[in-house]
């Protein structure tokens, strides 16, 4: 009985690594130059504006430099990765993947599932071949990845912005909602909260860890769409 | 004594049975049915393309007539070969559904190569947007194919390992046809300029 069902593990560890043959380098934060071709200023400024981004929408950006693709094309290497990651939040699949390849040549933006109509192809393909490219093609891979990364966070606060713009009434109402739910978050952290922890003994501290603490992903889901160029 | 062991012992095997399987089955099929249907997804987006992508090469000057029409017909076959989830264990239909979008993927290959010739097309904004959505479905049924692959390899060998066996003799559960993954639909046409 044990071994038979050993031997059924045995078979499923046969079938799986087929699927799963590469090795990924670790999600060390949200900017991972494991090919290193980042100044240490700029991984600092990018992680900064990928933080914000995500604060901003949720949507988890992730930027990585890769030695080598390890012979599989860009395409399968890029939504194995995010997967493997989890880049994005579970049940959204809010999650966007800039991969740069300097040995193979290539760049590829990988959009998760939940975003393939925020960035679709035809416009990561613009971000590709208008931005990115251009200053690749000259040498300078720094500015490359900067611009490519403003142009994806950019992309959609240009969409709200224009959104926004076409219903002003709404907008000053929802800003008046906000500052009154500000107010109200305030009021009670500064009078309430006080109160109730004093009596209870508890403190903040707990809280505060997970948003100074490592990224990781979220556990969103990948099914292949972005696009992808070559230098 | 013995007679009790042997009770214990029988009762044992029933119940570890009993945890290790009743839901396999089941929920593997439910996850190959979602692989399909995402895999027909895929397919169908790519069946949407067509028209915009046929209207757009058509306008370039003196567009080769043959290769639109070959486009135009393989998709018009496509579109009446469906495989619906339970038609999955049925070796033929799935035979019929790859051969016609095989035939599909290699009429809209020779459009893209055919098109590398005509300048105007790739100076057309239309014709680019197109041509990154294609390759972008090529590659997302790439995917979702392979996810398909995965999730019927588990079921197959669930279905015909021990102690999964047993259960699909009770739920009368067959091992579904698999993609063979040389068939023709798995290589994304080559567009690239």
């Amino acid at each position: 009985m044990r071994s038979l069902k050993l031997g059924l593990v045995f078979v499923l560890l046969l079938v799986t690594p087929a699927l799963a043959a590469l090795n990924f380098p670790a999600l060390t934060g949200r900017v991972v130059d494991d090919a290193h071709i980042l100044s240490p200023g700029t991984i600092q400024s990018l992680d900064q504006t990928l933080a914000g981004y995500e604060q901003a929408t949720t949507n988890q950006l992730v930027v990585v430099t890769v030695p080598s693709l390890q012979d599989v094309p860009i395409e399968t290497y890029g939504y194995q990765l995010g997967r493997a990651w989890g880049i994005g939040q579970k049940g959204k699949n809010n999650g966007v993947l800039l991969i740069v390849a300097p040995k193979e040549r290539k760049v590829r933006i990988e959009v998760g599932y939940g975003l393939e109509a925020t960035f679709t192809d035809a416009i990561c393909s613009q971000i590709i071949d208008g931005i990115i490219l251009p200053d690749f093609r000259t040498g300078n891979m720094e500015q490359g990845i900067i611009d490519g990364v403003s142009a994806i966070t950019g992309g959609e606060s240009l969409a709200a912005s224009t959104s926004k713009a076409q219903q002003p009434q709404n907008g000053v109402f929802y800003e008046i909602l906000m500052l009154g739910i500000i107010l109200l978050v305030m009021f009670i952290s500064r009078v309430v909260v006080p109160f109730s922890s004093v009596r209870s003994g508890s403190s903040f501290a707990s809280g505060s860890s997970s948003l100074t603490g490592g990224f990781s992903g979220g556990g969103g889901s990948f099914g292949g769409g972005g696009a992808s160029g070559g230098w | 004594m013995s007679t009790r062991n042997i009770v214990l012992i029988v009762l044992t095997v029933i119940v570890v049975l009993f945890l290790t399987g009743i839901n396999t089955i089941p929920t593997q099929d439910q996850k190959v049915q979602a692989a399909w249907s995402q895999v027909e997804n895929d397919y169908q987006r790519r069946m949407d393309l067509i028209p915009n992508l046929v209207e757009t090469v058509k306008g370039a000057a003196n567009f080769e007539k043959s290769t639109l029409t070959d486009v135009i017909e393989a998709r018009a076959n496509a579109t009446k070969v469906t495989l619906s989830a339970d038609q999955l264990s049925n070796p033929e239909a799935v035979k019929q559904f790859e051969q016609a979008q095989g035939t599909l993927s290699s009429t809209l290959s020779r459009l893209m190569m055919v098109s590398e010739r005509y300048p105007e097309l790739k100076a057309n904004a239309s014709f680019l947007a197109l041509q990154s959505q294609l390759e972008g479905t090529e590659n997302r049924i790439t995917v979702s194919r392979r996810d398909f692959i995965g999730a019927v390899q588990e079921y197959n060998t669930t279905v015909t390992t021990f102690p999964g066996r047993l259960w699909a003799m009770i739920y009368g559960a067959k091992p579904k046809q698999n993609f063979t993954a040389t068939e023709g639909a798995d290589k994304a046409p080559v567009v690239k300029f």
